[in-house]
């Protein structure tokens, strides 16, 4: 049929489709003209039409299920295939079908392994090829043997193997109600398989007790490579990764795994743990009956399990009957060592998990012979991370979960104790402080409500009034001092915070002397104290004593060092000595990057290099250390934390350096949006975002927008800070821009001088902040006419930025393009075309020139030309206007 | 005997969004996965309808979300929009189907390979939907012909799921006109597919 003919059948169609059936023909005969032909095509349309019963109304999934072959029935084409005869189907992997065969000749017993559907396509021949070769790979008494690969006639690819008559590991423990030691024995018999897989750069990726058999003899066969990576494909093949999950079974499967992430060597480790748990507990960590897949996953992603020894023991309690063998004879300082075993393996992040299985392998070694683990418990500071992120707004502060995390793994870090005795003694106190911690975060529910309510600040008090009544134990006192002040210094509470620390730092002086590794830790917390209290001179020297006493007592790659390193880095950068403040952050990069770095410090360090390259002027640079820091943040914190906020803002701030103000504001409102939504509207963290958007919209021309914004941003952190603090200055310097822009000039000439008022006080008279706010009075005397009095300002501005900013600074060249510019506009031409000139080319020199100075400069500098009827040099500058590509924003690019 | 050679499916680089003709080594991986992936959830959603599990949603929007989100990442895949994915999506389902339902008519009517004795003998009369998918095929070719957009949008809507305003979105007309030219589609590919019995 033409496709004319069709329109015009169809056109007929909709019009008779909806007639009642008597007048269709009617209907049909006048609209056809009488064309026979075309009638009984339309009508045999309307008559389908009626029916309404075609393919087309069918469930898609039964005629798939009619298409495909039977899942169910396992049809192996075959009854002989060379010298096997086929005898039953044993199971369905993800892709293929295993049979029984026997082999006529040698009477053995074998499994065949058929690719169903190979024709799909070639992705699904070359995993079950890799499969085949995999297995070829390991030769390993506790793995299953290849014994041949074939095809069918059919072109079917099929592998035959060693079959394994036996039962999974867990039921095999059941039925012989083996002791905890036996089931670590077994257990430990497929580390080592898995182990040995490792080591030829194989990960299993689908562990689990259906996979892993036990014979009557005793001995174990790991099987099923179907989803076995090489180790060197990891990396380049995430997506492939991605799609097997659908094979994985989620009980056993990695957070990694299940969350679509790079899968390495941990995942098998954590695979093995679940495992571990099954044997230990007779019950998964997990319960996902009556669960979605999508529940299941959520839980693998974030719920902890319940701890082994909590189930083993009551087990032993509740149903003796029923209760693991020999659990009864098991002592609690034993569980807990059950514990870290499974639950080390088991961790959430791949990096805090047993490194390898051998690690595992030694440590079961370690529990079967009494000796204490190598492993650090820190599943209570992990549970202790997931209680925050399920709370995250009521627990509302910043880095909150990263002093947190940061104080407590120190203290476990001091858990490896050498001899089991100290181990115990240190385990008692864990417990203390766990109890403690989680009291303090359950709330009491009579007095204060549901936990959603609890206020940060009144946890903390109550947990500081408790802390003060831990007399008796002065250790636990200390650390808790500790982390109590931290949080308050991280809430901006700086007085209860610098009582808190200071105790802590004198508890540890006394009882672990005045050189010590702890004693370090409070100076780094104390150092942190005073550089947010902008005691910056105080805070230098305190950083650098901690990190010299933390060198002394600590291993260079202990997570205190970095932090001291970070800090001092930190205190550097505001002081503004920036030559020294590069190579000491790159130092506790390189800290952090290490295997017992802290992810979330390094992220810190990234923001903290990120900020002194781009006070620097090195844009790039700063904007991909701040975009890494992003990357990390989110994925530490989630994507609505205020450090994600903080990233946002300072990749807003290079768009801004780089006139890309509608971008600027984009990430600017999504930064302010995160923290209105964590701290609330009033909040100084809120405020002072809010102080930047209005930067960013009076740069946009729309000022009447920014005042609203800039003031109430101001009331809030006068209200916190009090009236003389930088981040006031800055916010008061904004509002002078805005109210400037509007034509206020005497109220914005009153805010710049109290912006230069405050930064004087603070840093004193050389800083490039005091140069700034001076730069802001210069413009506005321009926009007086009193050109005299702005040179002058700007005159000093330069001056400042000459003491404090490196030469060729980008701020240097915007003040020198503006001095030109009010020159200029004095009839000075030539003294206005020596500043435009000078802060042209200093743009140009700029890493990334900002398109919108750059023009400024050109038109200031055609203007002086043309005054001073220097047509050749003019004509050079607009020759150059041509080669504009050369200073265009990159970021556009 | 020679094995009959497995022979990959195959979509046109423009489903992909490529200006050019030839599909990037990418492109292809991520087809060739977008095979595998679709296969597989069909033959989950198969064995979910056998069993008579209810807790599998047995739709083809399910299966092609499920797709989408495996395959998102998917340096191929990533340029694609969603309601362009699905499209693609949807032509993969197509081909497999009727690829599927061609090898079990082959196999049935003996396929030209020399027969082994079957190890299953019951080698069933199913419903004719197989069949009638190769049918189906077929008229969607001839609907091509008449009006692509029709045939694109059965495509759509009864192999990828697509409801109406995505349908409308994806082929740029008012839901009205899917909804009528979905009928008269419907009611001729209904035609066809009788007339094919």
């Amino acid at each position: 049929m033409d496709s004319n003919r069709w329109d015009r059948i169809q056109s007929v169609f909709h019009g008779a489709a909806d007639l009642p059936k008597s007048q269709q023909r009617a209907f049909l005969v006048s609209a056809c003209a009488n064309d026979e032909s075309l009638i009984a095509d339309i009508q045999a349309l309307l008559d389908e039409d009626a029916k309404d019963s075609s393919l087309l109304n069918r469930n898609m999934a039964d005629i798939a299920s009619e298409v495909l072959d039977d899942p169910d029935s396992h049809r192996f084409p075959f009854k002989d295939f060379g010298p096997y005869r086929i005898v039953r189907v044993l199971g369905e992997g993800g892709m293929g079908v295993v049979f029984l065969a026997e082999r006529r000749d040698l009477h053995s017993q074998v499994a065949i392994k058929i690719l169903r559907d190979a024709w799909v396509s070639p992705a699904r021949r070359e995993r079950f090829s890799s499969e085949q070769r995999t297995l070829a790979q390991l030769n390993h008494p506790s793995i299953a043997r290849l014994y041949d690969a074939d095809t069918l006639p059919d072109g079917t690819p099929l592998f035959v193997m060693e079959y394994v008559e036996g039962c999974s590991i867990v039921e095999y423990c059941k039925k012989l109600n083996c002791s905890i030691d036996d089931r670590l024995k077994l257990f430990r018999l497929i580390c080592e398989a898995v182990e040995y897989a490792h080591s030829q750069a194989v990960i299993h990726r689908d562990l689990k007790p259906s996979n892993i058999l036990v014979r009557s003899d005793g001995t174990v066969r790991l099987l099923d490579f179907g989803i076995a990576k090489q180790l060197e494909d990891v990396n380049v093949a995430a997506d492939v990764t991605r799609t097997s999950f659908r094979f994985l079974t989620p009980a056993y499967a990695s957070p990694e795994q299940i969350g679509g992430d790079r899968v390495g060597i941990q995942s098998d480790v954590y695979s093995l743990g679940v495992i571990l748990y099954e044997l230990l507990c007779d019950r998964l960590p997990f319960d996902f009956s009556n669960q979605t897949p999508a529940e299941a996953q959520a839980a693998i992603l974030e719920n902890e399990p319940v701890r082994p020894s909590l189930i083993g023991q009551r087990t032993v309690t509740e149903k003796p009957a029923n209760s693991l063998g020999g659990a009864g004879s098991i002592t609690k300082a034993a569980w807990t060592d059950l514990d870290v075993l499974c639950l080390g393996a088991m961790h959430k992040d791949p990096q805090r998990r047993y490194r390898s299985v051998e690690a595992l392998i030694r440590d079961i070694d370690h529990y079967l012979r009494g000796e204490p683990l190598e492993a650090r418990p820190d599943s209570v500071l992990y549970r202790m991370h997931k209680f925050i992120g399920r709370n995250r707004r009521t627990v509302a502060a910043t880095a909150f979960v990263g002093a947190l995390m940061v104080g407590l793994v120190i203290f476990y870090t001091l858990r490896l104790a050498k001899a089991r005795n100290a181990a115990l003694a240190e385990a008692a106190r864990t417990q203390r402080v766990e109890q403690f911690m989680q009291d303090l975060f359950q709330g009491d529910a009579e007095s204060t409500g549901p936990a959603d309510d609890l206020r940060v600040v009144t946890v903390l008090e109550r947990g500081e009034k408790q802390a003060r009544a831990l007399d008796e134990d002065p250790e636990i006192q200390a650390d808790l001092y500790q982390t109590l002040g931290t949080m308050y210094d991280q809430l901006g509470k700086y007085d209860q915070a610098d009582s808190l620390l200071k105790a802590s730092l004198a508890q540890r002086k006394a009882t672990r002397g005045a050189d010590s590794a702890k004693v370090a830790e409070s100076l780094v917390a104390l150092a942190n104290l005073r550089n947010d209290q902008a005691q910056l001179e105080e805070a230098e020297a305190l950083a650098r004593q901690a990190l010299q006493m933390s060198k002394r007592h600590l291993p260079p790659d202990n997570p205190v060092v970095a932090r001291a390193t970070l800090t001092l880095g930190r205190i550097l950068d505001n002081r503004g000595k920036y030559d020294e403040t590069i190579p000491t952050l790159e130092e506790a990069m390189r800290l952090e990057s290490g295997p017992k770095g802290v992810p979330a410090d390094l992220s810190a360090t990234l923001s903290e290099l990120a900020n002194t390259h781009y006070y620097l002027g090195h844009y790039d640079i700063s904007k991909d250390l701040n975009e890494r820091a992003l990357r990390m943040d989110e994925q530490i914190y989630g994507d609505r934390n205020p450090n994600v906020a903080q990233d946002l803002t300072n990749l807003a701030d290079i768009q801004y350096q780089w006139s890309n103000y509608a971008e600027a504001e984009r990430l600017q409102r999504t930064a302010v949006g995160i923290m209105q939504a964590w701290y609330g509207k009033d909040h100084p963290e809120t405020a002072d975002d809010m102080t930047i958007l209005g930067k960013y919209l009076i740069a946009e021309g729309r000022a009447e927008e920014a005042i609203p914004i800039l003031r109430e941003s101001l009331a809030a952190l006068e209200k916190h800070y009090g009236k003389v603090h930088p981040r006031v200055a800055l916010a008061v310097g904004e509002l002078g821009l805005a109210l400037q822009h509007q034509g206020n000039l005497d109220e914005a000439e009153a805010d710049f001088s109290r912006q230069a008022e405050i930064y004087r006080s603070v840093y004193g008279e050389k800083n490039q902040q005091l140069g700034a706010a001076i730069a802001n009075l210069a413009g506005l005397y321009a926009d007086r006419k009193d050109y005299a009095r702005s040179e002058q300002l700007y005159r000093d501005a330069l001056k400042l930025y000459a003491d404090s900013l490196p030469a060729g600074h980008l701020n240097i060249a915007i003040a020198r393009v503006k001095l030109g510019g009010v020159l200029f506009r004095d009839k000075r031409y030539s003294d206005a075309e020596a500043e435009s000139r000078a802060g042209y080319e200093l743009l140009l020199k700029q890493s990334t020139p900002p398109a919108r100075w750059v023009q400024t400069a050109r038109n200031d500098l055609l203007s002086e030309y043309d005054a001073m009827d220097q047509s050749e040099k003019a004509a050079k500058i607009r020759s150059e206007l041509g080669g504009t590509s050369a200073v265009s924003n990159p970021a556009k690019n | 005997m020679v094995p009959r050679e497995s022979r990959p499916l195959r979509m046109g680089a423009e489903l992909l969004g490529t200006s050019g003709s030839t599909e990037s080594p990418e492109q292809r991986r991520a087809l060739d996965q977008l095979f595998s992936v679709t296969y597989e959830e069909l033959r989950r959603l198969a064995s979910a309808v056998k069993r008579g599990d209810p807790s599998v949603t047995l739709s083809p929007t399910a299966l092609v979300n499920e797709a989408w989100l495996k395959l998102s990442k998917s340096p191929g895949f990533t340029t694609a929009s969603r309601l362009h994915f699905k499209r693609i999506a949807a032509r993969a389902m197509r081909q497999l189907l009727i690829e599927a339902a061609r090898r079990r008519n082959a196999n049935k009517r003996g396929g030209g390979a020399d027969v082994t004795v079957a190890f299953d003998d019951s080698f069933d009369e199913k419903p004719a939907s197989g069949r009638e998918l190769i049918a189906l095929d077929a008229a969607l070719e001839q609907l091509a012909q008449m009006n692509p957009r029709q045939a694109m949008m059965v495509e759509s809507r009864f192999f990828g799921g697509l409801d109406v305003s995505e349908t409308a979105e994806l082929l740029e007309v008012s839901e009205a006109t899917v909804l009528r030219d979905w009928r008269a589609a419907k009611a001729w590919l209904a035609h066809e597919l009788r007339r094919d019995r």
